[in-house]
């Protein structure tokens, strides 16, 4: 009720304003008259108690004034007054106020950016109820002190799930890609297969049918579908009667059972298909079968630390019970939400620390032309003094000039930002996950308005400070010439921008250099003009490694008959798609325990595969026509390979053994050539050691086909016409340049690059339109001075190099505290650089020549301008 | 502002507060008066002007504690004359017993000799 009464009081007395003024009027007048009858009763005269009472009173507007300030709608109006008058001064300038409020939306715009990606990527809750208690567990494998996570076998799993006190459920998963058969041209579907605990770890639930359950988790018993919603529009046209309804996956039947709501995504990017694992009966001896990823749903309350504690102490058990299979295993416990970023955290903060001090260089450089301005406006501000008003009123009203200001710039960054995150979007690295959700939201906003303001303050106080602390006697002494300490001020704000841009450049430096480096690097294949494709055939139907065997030579000699083609080989897995396949070996001849197989990477490839990507041939022969179905088993080393297992080199003629995993079981052969090496999980990280085995030795029904040629491009859908046609069940995928996948390799890489180098520009930029304006107005400050000069026989070459020197002593100094700064701070890029130190000295070096540079451009045309004064119109200068 | 020094200047805002309500408890009053009698009653220690009391008044009457009214005065000019509302009335009472209770508090700590601390 109070506050209401204050909020209507207040209304009223701003609507009323006139009426409220003449009653006060009316009153004071009363007053007075009151004090000089009882002055006249005392025995003054007339004249003499009117004066003295007007002493008495003081000014009649003062006690107004006072009375006005005493309710909240004052400061609204002494706040609009502000408002109305910053705007005139803004009006007025227009030059200012376009670079000022250019420079902010360049800051605030590219913060509001940065903040969009972080909050879409890192900061947003996954989609799932109660995010933050699902957690990632993962098998993890202690090589030489770091540990590597990898996937889990289903025993470890089931004893996890079944022995945990911690967890209120969990689940593994896998995720594959099938044909759907049996509706027209085949097509490739994401399945992800999973135990019957999904549902209750996600808290989702179909809403429509039912989910599967435990019993379904048996190889026989699993051949039931729950779509997703997507997939149900898309086949079912949305229909309820699809429940029941069978559908054909890689030519096996499922059964519909159950359509997931539209919002649900498992994983992030979303499957089409979810199936039970089918698990067979002598499942919990595949104890070292490490395929399955697990999730987990945490009881309420309990923290991750207590988790990992908990399934920690399972799996001591589990190495002490199983120390052949399990001996070398750990788990790790971590909240997925951090799980799946843990690869763009570093990248995604250090921009975020790069964007923030673009924003400060941005505000050091309107603060310092708002001082060039407040020396221009000392006649107005101490006038301002002299009748009056307060200082923290003057600190007001600057504020509210900055503010203005601010706002302008907010509105034209969040403009900026808006059309900066389209071109992340459609530009960004694909794997970074969640990037394409990215938006203005809600939290996007606030974080704008804050720093919009944030910088208003840092802009503009400052100058509020000095200029409100003018004298004001300082009325009599005022002059356009800026007093020395301003001048100071000034300085010391440029030097501090250069030291900043200083820093960034050194920081885009290094990146740029560890991206060029990597750029370089030779893959070990060479990936200019190939094109990929993969291809799979339904296993139901090619039971025979004949039969297989059969179709690859069909499609090797098909695809070899296109026009433009050079040569045609298959691998699967395809380097740098994602995907890898390993199996333990041993050595014929030396006798190891089983648990201490050695594991490699195995490709299985076709005799032209080599040929096709120009992976070199180092040692013995590469696979021949004839390595084929039934003759001598064949395979083919990497130099790596051969470093890594026979350190004396003598790989050829030795007889390997695969694994016990699937795929490549009873797979053997006898080394026969070695290969070049090739980076295969990365163009960034080093070649693994490889073996091949030749694709129809193996009985594989998938492959990508690599195919060599010129101008492919135009061709690629009628590969892939002549390819289905070959069996219609068959899935054909799209076709993909290799260079594609070399490039996406980097995307991230580059990503980061490319930003920094954005904000290191932009950095630069502003520096040099800091350092141009205190330069041209010091010049012109000096126009006098350098006319007299100029009279007494100064040569052009003389004052460009007083002019000049000024400017570069200031990013002199400023480059040098960047360096330092760099030198402390560019550790924080370590985990981004390949190849290069973080003191890189070579670029440092580089980046300080190119400030100087720039400084030095943007010291030498107002230093060249100031050469032309005439010294006639110098002298005249006022 | 006046050249007169204002001797409540020393004096927290809520104390003049204090003193206007307690000044209206006697009997609805117009300003210059109210100022008079602040000045007679405690013998020319406090004297407020213009400037504080104005002020005062605005924010003591949006508080709902005094309310104005336009009357004729005793040599029928108008003048505005302020009288204390019931919110006023408690609001003085709870003031001056918080006021006793501190300056008793005051007083004694001013009191205290050397060996009772």
């Amino acid at each position: 009720m109070a506050l209401l009464k204050i909020i209507a009081s207040g209304v009223r007395s701003l609507f009323h304003k006139r009426r409220v003024d003449s009653e006060l009027d009316e009153e004071l007048r009363t007053y007075a008259d009151a004090t000089v009858q009882d002055k006249a009763r005392a025995g003054m005269t007339a004249a003499e108690a009117a004066r003295a009472t007007r002493l008495e009173m003081g000014s009649l507007d003062a006690v107004k004034h006072a009375v006005r300030e005493v309710g909240w709608e004052a400061t609204l109006e002494s706040f609009l007054q502000d408002v109305r008058f910053g705007a005139r001064m803004l009006r007025k300038n227009p030059g200012f106020t376009v670079i000022a409020v250019l420079a902010l939306a360049l800051g605030i715009g590219a913060n509001t950016a940065m903040f969009s990606v972080i909050e879409a990527v890192l900061l947003r809750p996954l989609p799932y109820s109660d995010a933050q208690k699902i957690m990632r567990v993962a098998s993890t494998w202690n090589r030489g002190g770091t540990l590597t996570s990898y996937t889990s076998s289903p025993p470890d799993f089931f004893d996890w799930r079944d022995q945990n006190r911690t967890f209120a459920s969990m689940f593994a998963y896998y995720r594959g890609e099938s044909a759907l058969t049996g509706r027209g041209e085949a097509r490739r579907v994401r399945v992800l297969s999973a135990t019957a605990g999904i549902f209750s770890t996600l808290q989702a639930h179909p809403e429509l049918g039912h989910e599967f359950n435990a019993d379904e988790n048996h190889k026989g018993a699993n051949h039931v579908a729950v779509l997703s919603f997507g997939f149900w529009q898309a086949e079912f046209a949305g229909s309820p009667e699809a429940i029941g309804k069978s559908i054909q996956l890689d030519s096996e039947p499922y059964t519909v059972i159950g359509v997931m709501p539209a919002e649900f995504r498992f994983p992030l990017v979303g499957s089409d298909v979810y199936t039970p694992i089918g698990f067979d009966n002598n499942v919990m001896t595949q104890r070292g079968a490490h395929y399955l990823a697990v999730m987990g749903r945490l009881k309420d309350g309990v923290a991750t630390k207590q988790a990992n504690d908990d399934l920690g102490a399972i799996m001591a058990e589990l190495r002490r019970l199983y120390p052949d299979k399990d001996g070398k295993w750990g788990v790790h416990v971590e909240p997925w939400s951090s799980a799946i970023v843990a690869d763009v955290r570093v990248a995604l903060f250090v921009l975020l620390a790069a964007v923030a001090l673009v924003a400060v260089i941005a505000c050091a450089n309107i603060s310092n032309l708002l001082l060039a301005r407040a020396t221009a406006r000392n006649r107005e501000l101490t006038m301002r003094r002299a009748l009056g008003a307060g200082r923290a009123r003057l600190v007001r009203q600057m504020l509210t000039e900055g503010l203005l200001l601010a706002v302008l710039g907010g509105a034209a960054g969040l403009l900026l930002a808006h059309w900066a995150l389209s071109a992340i979007v459609s530009f960004g690295p694909k794997d970074i996950p969640r990037l394409a959700n990215v938006s203005l939201s809600g939290p996007v906003l606030w974080f704008t308005m804050a720093i919009s303001l944030g910088s208003a303050l840092l802009f503009g106080l400052i100058p509020a400070l000095r200029s409100s602390g003018l004298d004001a006697s300082g009325l009599v002494r005022a002059s356009v010439s800026s007093p020395r300490e301003a001048q100071k001020l000034r300085a010391s704000l440029l030097i501090a921008e250069m030291a900043l841009s200083m820093m960034l450049l050194a920081g885009a430096g290094l990146l740029v250099r560890s991206f060029i480096g990597l750029r370089s690097v030779n893959p070990g294949f060479q990936p200019a003009g190939v094109l990929t494709l993969t291809l799979s055939v339904p296993d139901a139907r090619y039971k025979t490694s004949a039969s297989l065997e059969a179709y690859w030579n069909e499609v090797l000699t098909k695809a070899r008959s296109l026009p433009g083609v050079d040569a045609v080989g298959a691998v699967t897995p395809l380097p740098l798609s994602g995907d890898d396949f390993s199996s333990s070996f041993s050595v014929e001849g030396r006798s190891v325990p089983d648990k201490d197989e050695p594991s490699a990477q195995v490709r299985a490839a076709t005799p032209d595969y080599f040929r096709t990507l120009q992976i070199p041939l180092k040692q013995g022969r590469a696979f021949a026509g004839a390595d084929r179905l039934g003759s001598t088993r064949v395979v083919l080393a990497s130099e790596k390979a051969v470093k890594a297992f026979f350190p004396d080199g003598n790989a050829i003629g030795q007889r390997l053994r695969f694994g016990a995993r699937g795929g490549y079981e009873k797979n053997e052969g006898e080394i026969v050539g070695v290969v070049g090496d090739v980076r295969h999980d990365g163009v960034d990280i080093p070649a693994p050691p490889i073996f091949y085995v030749p694709l129809v030795q193996a009985g594989l029904d998938s492959a990508t086909l690599v195919i060599r040629g010129q101008s492919l491009s135009g061709s690629a859908q009628t590969a892939r016409k002549l390819l289905q046609n070959i069996d219609h069940e068959a899935l054909v995928g799209e076709v993909m340049p290799l260079q594609d996948l070399v490039d996406g390799s980097l995307g991230q890489r580059r990503f980061t690059m490319l930003l920094l180098a954005a904000f290191a520009g932009l950095a630069l930029l502003l520096a040099a339109v800091g350092l141009y304006g205190v330069i041209s107005y010091s010049a012109a400050q000096r126009t006098q001075e350098i006319g007299i000069r100029v009279a007494l026989g100064a040569t052009r070459g003389e004052v460009l190099g007083l002019i000049m020197r000024q400017g570069m002593k200031v990013a002199g100094a400023g480059l040098l505290i960047g360096l330092v700064l760099a030198f402390l701070l560019t550790r924080a890029l370590k985990d981004l650089l390949v190849g290069v130190s973080a003191t890189d000295p070579v670029t440092l070096a580089i980046t300080a020549a190119m400030l100087l540079l720039v400084a030095a451009l943007a010291c030498f045309v107002p230093a060249r301008r100031a050469t032309r004064v005439d010294p006639v119109v110098a002298l005249r200068f006022d | 502002m006046g050249v007169k020094s204002d001797k409540l200047s020393g004096v927290v805002q809520g104390t003049l507060d204090m003193l206007i309500l307690k000044t209206l408890a006697l009997e609805p009053m117009h300003g210059y008066g109210i100022g008079q009698r602040i000045e007679q009653i405690s013998q020319g220690v406090f004297r407020v002007n213009a400037g504080s009391l104005f002020p005062a008044f605005w924010r003591l009457e949006r508080k709902g504690w005094i309310r104005g009214e336009w009357r004729s005065t005793e040599n029928n000019r108008r003048a505005k004359y302020y009288a204390l509302t019931d919110a006023g009335r408690k609001k003085l009472q709870s003031e001056a017993r918080e006021w006793q209770t501190q300056t008793a508090a005051i007083a004694r700590i001013l009191e205290a000799k050397p060996g009772e601390l």
